[in-house]
């Protein structure tokens, strides 16, 4: 390796992309607050990149995403949910931990609105997190290449992280980092002859693609009412 | 001794329709009342008046045939008011007491207002230019009283400073003209050999009352740079106003949004002489009906960006559009402060407030105001309730990190508006449910878990709840509607 490269390892470089390794190290990260992901992810999401979760219904990745947003805002993170889908619930979320006042919920009703609502806000800068929950419908349609791109130039240079959520992956090669969920087991208190309650899910979230790390995997429980 | 700053344009009709119509700069233009060849001119810009064209002396017949190239406008009111109401706040944004006068001229306190620009001579200046950032060619004129101010700003080299004690110097050289004397007392004193102010000045004051009235020795104080009265300053209004008439009423919304371009920009440019945004706007829209369409837009935030505002306005017109063709447009803008934050040493930065409250208000033209905010728990018992707030980023606070852990919360992902499933119960469980893009055997069942309420309104609420895991894999909230005819609907999917 040469001095000039060996110098612009140690100093850093546009890219995060060091000579001699495999791997892109030095980018920002946001962390979940959740240990066993983090501890998989490096840290956390990659800022200024596009991070999908995605996962079928009830696997758990509006609790995740939750999660990673009452994280974000307890530290002092302003963040955005494009929710096409109006399927936010406020009371839900701040049990989750997110800070309301922190978070500007979104909601468009025109099928293409958000993702240039996630634009808007991409383009205003100083948001640490920016939520595009997409619903079956949503993510249903072929990408748009042109508009992810779009969403990924716009996230590009900024300390912002898009994390897409989906039930199938939407942004392509575009994403960074992509997280499977998926549930493992249901757990129910109770049993027959006593009163029977939704106790929680134990998920498996599996890091599928990843250009900030190495394919992983951890497991999370995610508990009715915590 | 008082200083009093004058901010005078020339040809307020003319200067006011240029600034409607930029356009019109530099052109042969005359103003008229009326339509018609014999309608008599009132205003005419300085390129007509060099083809010899006077106002109140000449018809358009007649000065079409000094310049057959001449542009023909009726005077418009309301541009004349959004260029006078400019100009006020032009001074209103360098001095605290000012007074508007009627005709289009304002005066200022220049002795509260040197502080801010150095001299007399840089507030001028900063006059002048401030006037030439909202579209007008302003003349000023700074002196010891009103009149000498406004001979000054009229007489003088367009930002005349007249120093306090040269005042009879500065006046002395200047025609009777310029102070408006009545016909028959200009006469007088022209059969006197009164030619210059100066030489009125040095009249008694007394002995010209008794030979030519009131009037007279009004001139005479007028001469000597004395007021009748001092300076009555008025509360401006903080509402900025901007309208025009059109030449042709507009049937389409692109020439519509063309013209509400120039108003926003203009309204813009006043807002910022006092560094605030516009927070709230009202259009109306004269019609060619007779009748008038008034709306209001509300923006999220308020913002100095004129591609924002136009993205509401068009959305706002979109949503509702004129009943028919528009002759006239006003449009009022409610300025509000734009909100400033003050950035944590320790704590992340966050959005910019300017570019957060233009960014809202694109959003808010996008989907709609009541769709973009905070979200806000609602102090109700009914499940998935929600509402937002105006979102503004709240101050910083010191970070608070939640303990790293396993366990994340399940949370409800709300189907709005519930969608009604299909149940097939066994002994009162549900043992399969078939809904929009679900269906699948009940796997676990928990409930009925019984929500009563709100029974004093008119939406009361009567439900049994059930948490079903289907074979699907999903977890679903689904109730019962107690009463009726006790459909089932699902309104939450545990995610």
């Amino acid at each position: 390796m040469s001095s000039a490269a060996a110098l612009l390892d140690r100093l850093g470089r546009p890219g995060g992309l060091r000579l001699g390794t495999a791997h892109a190290a030095g980018a920002e990260r946001l962390p979940t607050g959740l240990a066993p992901l983090d501890a998989v992810l490096g840290g956390g999401l990659p800022r200024g990149r596009i991070a999908e979760l995605v996962g079928p219904p009830s696997a758990g990745r509006t609790g995740l995403a939750c999660a990673m947003a009452a994280a974000a805002t307890r530290a002092g993170e302003t963040i955005a949910w494009v929710d096409p889908a109006d399927a936010l619930d406020p009371e839900g979320a701040a049990g989750a931990g997110v800070v309301l006042d922190r978070t500007l919920w979104i909601r468009p009703h025109r099928p293409g609105d958000e993702r240039r609502a996630a634009e808007l806000v991409l383009r205003a800068g100083g948001f640490g997190l920016v939520v595009l929950d997409l619903d079956e419908r949503a993510s249903r349609e072929p990408p748009d290449t042109a508009a992810v791109s779009r969403l990924a130039r716009a996230a590009e240079g900024t300390r912002t992280t898009l994390l897409v959520v989906a039930p199938r992956p939407a942004a392509g090669s575009f994403a960074a980092l992509r997280l499977a969920v998926e549930a493992a087991r249901v757990r129910w208190s109770g049993g027959p002859g006593r009163l029977v309650v939704l106790d929680g899910v134990e998920a498996a979230v599996r890091v599928v693609r990843s250009r900030v790390g190495r394919p992983a995997e951890a497991r999370v429980v995610r508990q009715a009412g915590a | 001794m008082p200083r009093i700053a004058c901010l005078f344009v020339p040809d307020l009709p003319v200067a006011a329709a240029c600034r409607a119509d930029p356009g019109l700069a530099g052109l042969p233009l005359v103003l008229t009342e009326r339509d018609g060849a014999h309608a008599p001119v009132v205003a005419a810009s300085p390129a007509a008046r060099a083809r010899g064209i006077r106002p109140g002396r000449h018809t358009v017949a007649q000065a079409r045939a000094a310049e057959a190239a001449l542009v023909v406008r009726l005077r418009d009111a309301a541009a004349e008011r959004s260029a006078a109401g400019a100009l006020a706040e032009v001074a209103a944004s360098l001095a605290s007491r000012v007074e508007p006068m009627p005709d289009g001229t304002v005066f200022l306190d220049a002795s509260g207002a040197v502080h801010l620009v150095g001299s007399e001579a840089g507030l001028a200046a900063a006059l002048v230019a401030r006037a030439a950032r909202v579209g007008l060619a302003a003349r000023v004129g700074v002196g010891a009283s009103m009149t000498v101010a406004r001979l000054a700003a009229v007489h003088g080299d367009g930002a005349e400073v007249v120093p306090a004690g040269t005042e009879r110097g500065f006046l002395a050289a200047l025609p009777l003209a310029c102070l408006d004397a009545p016909p028959d007392v200009a006469a007088t004193l022209a059969r006197w050999g009164i030619h210059r102010l100066g030489d009125l000045a040095r009249l008694p004051e007394a002995e010209v009352g008794t030979r030519l009235g009131a009037a007279g020795a009004a001139l005479v104080r007028a001469a000597r740079g004395e007021d009748a009265r001092p300076l009555a300053p008025r509360a401006l209004e903080a509402a900025v106003e901007e309208a025009c008439a059109l030449e042709y009423a507009l049937d389409t919304l692109e020439p519509l949004l063309f013209v509400l371009r120039g108003l926003v920009e203009r309204a813009l440019a006043r807002l910022g002489l006092a560094g605030v945004g516009g927070a709230r706007l009202g259009v109306g829209l004269g019609l060619d009906d007779g009748s008038r369409d008034a709306r209001e837009v509300v923006l999220a935030a308020p913002t100095r960006d004129a591609k924002t505002i136009l993205t509401c306005l068009r959305s706002a017109l979109e949503a509702r559009p004129p009943r028919a063709a528009v002759e006239r447009v006003a449009l009022t803008v409610v300025p509000d402060r734009v909100r400033a934050m003050q950035l944590g040493l320790f704590t992340p930065p966050g959005p910019a407030p300017e570019r957060l409250a233009t960014t809202l208000a694109q959003l808010a033209a996008l989907c709609g105001p009541e769709r973009v905010g905070a979200p806000v728990v609602v102090d109700t018992h009914r499940p998935g309730a929600a509402a937002v707030a105006p979102f503004a980023v709240p101050p910083p606070a010191p970070p608070a990190p939640p303990p790293a852990g396993a366990v994340c919360p399940l949370v409800i992902r709300a189907l709005r508006p519930p969608r009604p499933v299909e149940v097939f119960a066994d002994r009162d469980v549900p043992a399969f449910v078939r809904g929009p893009g679900f269906a699948g055997r009940v796997v676990h069942a928990a409930g009925p878990w019984r929500v009563v309420g709100e029974w004093w309104s008119d939406a009361p609420l009567a439900r049994d709840y059930w948490d079903l895991e289907l074979s699907d894999g999903g977890i679903y909230r689904c109730y019962r509607e107690l009463g009726g005819a006790g459909r089932w609907l699902a309104d939450g999917v545990y995610d």
